[in-house]
């Protein structure tokens, strides 16, 4: 309906926002770093939370937040301390939420272990709180405030209340999702509604009435001992295009009738309102409404001035209306600092770019043929200018990996508690960019890495001083920028991996022949296996069948690679070599006969003139500056059928720390790239990972290099599919 | 919404939402039951009001300015009563409601 899910998803993406921020106070209070801000930052989140929940009713959202923000609204007012426990207390209390949250956006209720959970979290928090009945919300008998016409205007700092609220909604508020009526029972959450009355004369008759346009006015007396900003903060959604007007309690007199003239209701009715609620007896307002008409003929003066004149309006009042002018300010300036865009315009945008680059190299290909000066200048500026579109373009999808590394040191806490172990983590390189659609795929992988080094790869402490190591273990967790990749490393200086004992299960398995003798480097790829586990003991964390060979795989999928370093003893090192984006590539163009085949420019190393080659078990082997090049014809490779021409080239391509080279044709030079994904029939296709539009309109195939690699050096020798298949492609 | 005519006028049935996404259908439905000058007397049976929003009560309101006194509103569903408690309109339509126990803020207001 309308922009009610948009309103939805907005909040629960919010919750989660809010959630993790929550999560690195907490983190952040454990460590030892504390300060006054960070407590209200803390309530704050829980508060809005809490707001926004009630707006849409999550009643279950908001029952149990409640709790929590009383514990922090004491801990605000340091009527109790943080420790370890109420900590511990509020990370389980904010994972609660969470799933609460996720259960609402579902739209599921959450089911009864998460209840029950709930239920328990509720009795710790409430030890926290002075006694369990005495909540803000208790019905108590109190006395009439006084109508004291001599009392600061600001309200008074504590206590119970009665704050009048004067709310005009926008008439566009159903439409938003939002119905007026839903804030009025939330603001029951707050406090008492002493009086009400609803304005319907601004309904028009029903045949010329919007259905779908609200028209009521509320004027509403609300005992409450919530501050200025918590009645506010209700109205948060809707403080745009609504009229939300708030009058402390205590207020003078002038205040009403300011409000009075503000409003676009007769003064008379709302005069009669605010007398009905006990704002103001009927003498006061009598004879506040002739002194201001007197001073109006008097001077013309406007009302303000009357006011501030006679110092009606008190500091406080005026100190809210400046927080609240400030705090729209910078709502402005965050506006402005970010624009959420859904991800498939981003998509949409990044493959017009791509063919723009295509069609741009087009035009100064045959402008290049024109001979003509001026032209050829004109298009190399438009083809530099879409280039730099181009780059401007991706970054706009680039985010910083610290978004997925937010998460693990709370993933670190938990388990060192649950494992028993003392371990610190150390993250760098945490504003490294990386294309969004990578960091969204890798938050699991390297979260089973890191849990693997703390479990498996950390000793106990004991271990670990007797092997004259620090008892805290480290596991860090790395990302930098390295020629076109991005490289991300998760160490430990844990006992490093057994080989012998890889090496036994793998025999154990059939996944190796005790004949077999493998170097170091190849007994620790295995680990990388399916169905390979070494844990002695099957733990909690890891050993539940997701092994090492899921994180290599969803690796693979980002055309990435994992590298094991592990040293016996000092620690092990997995490093994940990644692309930056997965759209678009810096293309280096080959011909073998009437075929073109695009190699990632960042994987060339060097071009050379193939030399007379020798032959060792099938495959081919050149030498290069006295080092020993595997390499792989095209030609026959894919089968091209054209016979090869006198001279050959030899592309010596580099992946992973291993060469190889690939004998081609003709060399053609750099050209951009934007990959197409293969279709579903040619998935499976090995050597391959897609296809591109060439400038000249004829289709390239990308070559998987790491593939070939693997193929020319024969470490895992898989075969290449047939290459009749890839005729097909070409057909 | 179904409309049955009785003697002296007729009775509107509403079933179902009340809210926002219905309100525009209702209305019509309304505007065709009770052209403008009709001296029917008009009974609305809210029992099968599911949900309420302010729209809802935006069409109530409209109705009760229609027919003022020859409208009568029977049979409030939980909804609607909760509703009228919240806006404080109770008064204002004068129908005579069922309140049970749990429900006494209606007398208080």
């Amino acid at each position: 309906m309308m922009n009610i899910d948009a309103a939805r998803n907005t909040f629960f993406e919010e919750a989660q926002e809010l959630l993790r921020q929550m999560e690195e106070i907490l983190l952040a209070f454990e460590a030892g770093i504390q300060d006054g801000e960070a407590v209200n930052a803390l309530f704050r989140a829980a508060h809005t939370i809490k707001g926004s929940a009630g707006l849409f009713g999550f009643e279950e959202v908001v029952g149990f937040t409640h709790v929590v923000e009383s514990v922090l609204d004491r801990l605000r007012s340091s009527a109790i301390d943080i420790g370890d426990e109420l900590v511990g207390l509020l990370l389980d209390s904010g994972d609660h939420i969470g799933t609460l949250v996720s259960a609402a956006a579902s739209g599921s209720p959450p089911d009864e272990a998460a209840l029950a959970r709930g239920g328990t979290l509720i009795v710790r928090l409430r030890t926290f709180l002075p006694r369990p009945t005495e909540t803000p919300l208790a019905r108590e008998v109190l006395p009439e405030p006084e109508p004291a016409l001599a009392a600061s205007g600001g309200g008074p700092l504590g206590g119970v209340d009665t704050w009048h609220l004067s709310l005009r909604f926008g008439a566009d508020v159903l439409r938003m999702g939002m119905d007026p009526l839903a804030f009025i029972r939330y603001l029951t959450t707050l406090g008492d509604i002493v009086h009400l009355e609803t304005l319907c004369e601004a309904l028009p008759p029903l045949e010329d009435f919007d259905p779908e346009a609200c028209h009521l006015g509320f004027e509403l007396d609300l005992r409450s001992a919530a501050s200025r900003q918590e009645i506010e903060a209700v109205f948060e959604f809707v403080q745009d295009d609504a009229q939300i007007r708030i009058v402390a309690p205590y207020a003078k007199t002038e205040e009403y009738i300011a409000l009075i003239h503000a409003l676009p209701e007769d003064p008379a009715r709302l005069g009669e309102i605010l007398v009905a609620g006990g704002a103001l007896t009927r003498r006061e307002l009598e004879l506040a409404l002739m002194a201001q008409a007197q001073t109006a003929e008097a001077g013309g003066r406007r009302l303000g001035e009357i006011l501030s004149d006679s110092g009606a309006v008190s500091a406080p009042v005026v100190d809210a209306a400046l927080d609240k002018q400030k705090r729209g300010e910078e709502r402005r300036a965050a506006e402005t600092r970010s624009v959420k865009v859904p991800a498939d315009k981003l998509d949409r945008l990044i493959d017009l770019v791509g063919e723009l680059v295509i069609a741009g190299a087009g035009t100064q290909l045959l402008a290049g043929r024109t001979r003509q000066g001026e032209l050829i200048e004109s298009a190399s500026q438009v083809t530099r200018l879409v280039e730099e579109v181009r780059d401007a373009a991706l970054r706009l999808r680039m985010v910083q990996i610290g978004e997925v590394f937010g998460r693990f040191p709370r993933v670190v806490r938990d388990v060192s508690r649950e494992l028993g172990k003392d371990i610190e983590l150390k993250l760098s390189g945490a504003e490294t960019e990386l294309d969004k659609s990578m960091v969204e795929r890798l938050g699991d992988p390297l979260m089973h890495l890191l849990r693997n080094a703390m479990d498996h790869g950390l000793e106990p402490a004991a271990e670990r001083l007797v092997r004259g190591k620090p008892a805290r273990g480290t596991v860090s967790l790395a990302a930098r920028h390295e020629s076109g990749s991005i490289v991300i490393e998760v160490q430990d200086d844990g006992r490093g991996l057994d080989r012998e004992r890889i090496l036994k299960k793998a025999i154990e398995k059939g996944l190796v022949q005790e004949s077999q003798s493998l170097g170091d480097t190849e007994i620790d790829r295995l680990i990388l296996q399916p169905g390979f586990s070494t844990a002695e003991r099957v733990t909690n964390l890891s050993g539940r069948g997701v092994g090492m060979d899921v994180v290599k795989a969803s690796i693979e999928a980002l055309r990435g690679s994992i590298e094991i370093n592990s040293r016996p003893g000092e620690g092990t090192c997995m490093r994940l070599t990644l692309p930056l984006t997965l759209a678009i590539i810096d293309g280096f163009l080959v011909g073998v006969g009437g075929a073109h085949f695009v190699l990632p420019l960042e994987m060339v190393v060097e071009c050379i003139e193939l030399p007379a080659a020798g032959e060792a078990d099938g495959r081919e082997y050149l030498d290069l500056r006295g080092r020993v090049l595997p390499f792989l014809r095209l030609r026959e490779l894919f089968e091209v059928p054209q016979s090869a021409p006198r001279r050959q080239n030899v592309v010596v391509v580099q992946y992973g720390g291993r060469r190889a080279g690939l004998a081609v044709d003709s060399l053609m030079g750099e050209c951009q790239t934007v990959i197409k994904p293969l279709g579903v029939l040619f998935e499976k296709l090995r050597g391959i990972s897609g296809s591109t539009v060439l400038a000249s309109g004829e289709v390239g195939l990308i070559l998987d290099v790491p593939q070939l690699i693997q193929a020319a050096t024969g470490r895992e020798g898989r075969p290449l599919e047939s290459a009749a298949r890839q005729r097909a492609i070409q057909s | 919404m179904h409309i049955e005519k009785t003697a002296a006028g007729c009775r509107l049935h509403i079933e179902g939402e009340m809210t926002v996404s219905s309100a525009a259908a209702i209305r019509d439905e309304i505007l065709a039951a009770l052209p403008a000058g009709s001296k029917d007397e008009v009974e609305v049976d809210l029992s099968g009001v599911s949900e309420i929003d302010t729209a809802g009560l935006q069409i109530m309101l409209q109705l009760k300015r229609r027919c003022s006194a020859r409208l009568r509103l029977v049979n409030h569903s939980p909804a609607v009563l909760q509703i009228l408690d919240l806006s404080r309109l109770g008064a204002q339509f004068g129908d005579p409601v069922v309140i049970r126990s749990g429900e006494q803020s209606l007398l208080q207001s």
